[in-house]
């Protein structure tokens, strides 16, 4: 008898589930006098259960806790665990990471990744040097990964990002007069800007699209756009 | 079972019984009109625009059109839910049932279809990141229209599985798991791109001249994200878990009687969507606006 309630109740639950205004409906007062209500399948189940109505099988008698319990419980714990999610997050952001974590980067990222130069050994020289030497650093690794790009077939209009690359890295960047070079290096780092996390100068162009994934490096139709390619959290 | 409480409360007047919670139909109508009107705008901007014809902005319409399904389907159920309440429909009739579990299946559908969406954009995002260079070798549009297809595919036949197999238990829990191994997926990615949005962010920082300032922005956005997602899937969720696991329970009782909540909480998740993920594109909003004066120039011509 249990286990044909049971089955009832999960079948009673199906249709419920599914059609929770019918169910309501059902409450409604000329329906609930009508004793064959029944889903349809199984009308003997429906029957001798609604024979049992004194076996009221949830009982809300000798709670210990709230009724709403599970209810304020859940909600909690979840909030919880959002802000300790947005607390861990920002703690990543404030603490510095290990530069190892770099070096390993470059082995198995040959992505942009391994373009992400460790230039703390130059912060002691002046701007232009040091910017200059990251150009130069990060060129001489971008023509490693280069020979990945060498196999992309060229989309006109939609060249973007990787379009720049190569044209960049393919021409000769030693002999550039210093001018021209300093306006590389611009370029450079507004493309190096992977996900836009840091509101620098260089990578506002988006200015209200600057959150966490924006636009992909592909859809452009002008120059300016182009120079947020790797915008690509919004 | 929701009756079957209804009917002590009915007949026992028990005033520790938890009582299910209604919503009125009017605020169902609303936010499914809403939904509806926002992501019907996503789909046919973006199917306009040839600039928008990209994988990301593919699996972004792909969204937008499951979340159109979802609400077209409580939109529809909603009608007919009057008309039955008005007299005008059997609700015990063969064909209203028939009528009941397409509605149904398209909802499991779509909701199945959401979730791999969000999976879909968040894998694009992270080969966009970690394989910039050459993410048009590894994310053509026949790759995208592929996965979508698949997706889609996949969907259905779940949507019409479940419907048919509900009382099987090990379908249903195929489905949470299904949703929870998503949501730790999703998180995993998210935070590994984060994780290198730091990393680049620091080594911007430290080069001379740049600004250096703690940008919450990027944990704000991925909590908000997040949190948006787990705040309107969850419970949901747990009442099917609740359902399966502690059907008996008076607990699981009052979480369950707040079923149209969650279901709320659902369908305004499809609300919120477009503009977590849609709105955020500087060239979907372009798009938006140029629809727009079209329209309203046509208007004032005519």
């Amino acid at each position: 008898m249990r286990k044909k309630n049971y089955a009832a109740v999960v079948e009673d639950r199906r249709k419920i589930f599914l059609n929770f205004k019918e169910s309501i409906l059902e409450m409604s007062d000329f329906n609930h006098l009508n004793k064959s209500r029944s889903s349809g399948r199984g009308p003997e189940y429906v029957w001798e259960y609604e024979y049992y109505d004194d076996e009221e099988p949830v009982s809300f008698e000798g709670l210990k806790a709230h009724r709403y319990s599970v209810v304020i419980g859940f909600w909690v714990g979840l909030a919880v665990f959002v802000i300790f999610m947005f607390f861990v997050l920002t703690l990543l952001t404030k603490t510095g990471a290990p530069h190892q974590e770099n070096l390993e980067a470059c082995d198995k990222h040959p992505g942009l990744t391994s373009c992400v130069v460790d230039i703390s050994h130059d912060q002691g020289s002046g701007s232009k040097v040091c910017s200059h030497s990251l150009m130069e650093e990060s060129h001489s690794i971008f023509r490693c990964s280069i020979n990945e790009e060498e196999q992309c077939e060229p989309v006109a209009g939609h060249q973007g990002y990787q379009g720049r690359l190569s044209v960049r890295t393919s021409s000769d960047v030693q002999g550039e007069p210093m001018g021209l070079r300093k306006d590389r290096e611009a370029n450079f780092l507004q493309h190096f800007n992977i996900p836009n996390f840091v509101n620098s100068e260089h990578s506002s162009v988006l200015g209200d699209d600057d959150l966490l994934l924006c636009e992909q490096p592909i859809i452009m139709d002008s120059e300016t756009r182009c120079n947020s390619k790797l915008d690509i959290i919004s | 079972k929701m009756s079957k409480t209804e009917t002590p409360n009915f007949f026992y007047a028990n005033e520790t019984d938890c009582r299910e919670v209604q919503i009125p139909n009017e605020i169902f109508f609303t936010i499914a009109m809403v939904s509806l009107g926002e992501n019907l705008l996503v789909v046919v901007a973006v199917i306009r625009n040839k600039n928008l014809h990209s994988p990301m902005y593919c699996f972004i319409c792909s969204l937008a059109l499951f979340n159109t399904i979802s609400s077209l389907s409580k939109t529809w159920e909603n009608i007919m839910l009057v008309f039955t309440n008005t007299g005008h429909l059997n609700s015990r009739g063969d064909s209203v049932l028939k009528v009941d579990d397409v509605m149904d299946s398209l909802l499991c559908m779509s909701f199945i279809g959401s979730i791999f969406s969000f999976l879909a954009i968040a894998v694009d995002r992270y080969v966009t990141i970690f394989h910039a260079l050459r993410y048009h070798n590894i994310m053509t549009m026949k790759r995208a229209k592929a996965i979508l297809s698949a997706i889609w595919a996949f969907c259905g036949c779940t949507g019409v599985v479940m419907v048919v197999f509900f009382h099987n238990v090990a379908i249903m829990m195929c489905f949470i798991i299904l949703f929870v191994f998503a949501l730790v997926l999703i998180l995993f990615l998210y935070v590994h791109m984060f994780l290198l949005a730091r990393h680049h962010a620091r080594k911007i920082a430290s080069l001379p001249g740049s600004t250096k300032h703690h940008n919450l922005r990027g944990a704000l956005t991925l909590t908000i994200l997040f949190g948006v997602f787990i705040a309107c899937w969850s419970p949901f969720f747990l009442h099917l878990l609740i359902i399966m696991v502690c059907p008996q329970n008076p607990y699981c009782e009052c979480y369950r009687s707040l079923f149209q909540i969650h279901v709320i909480l659902l369908m305004s998740h499809a609300v919120i969507d477009p503009a977590i993920y849609a709105f955020r594109s500087a060239e979907l909003r372009s798009t938006f606006r140029k629809m727009f004066l079209y329209t309203w120039a046509q208007c004032v011509c005519v």
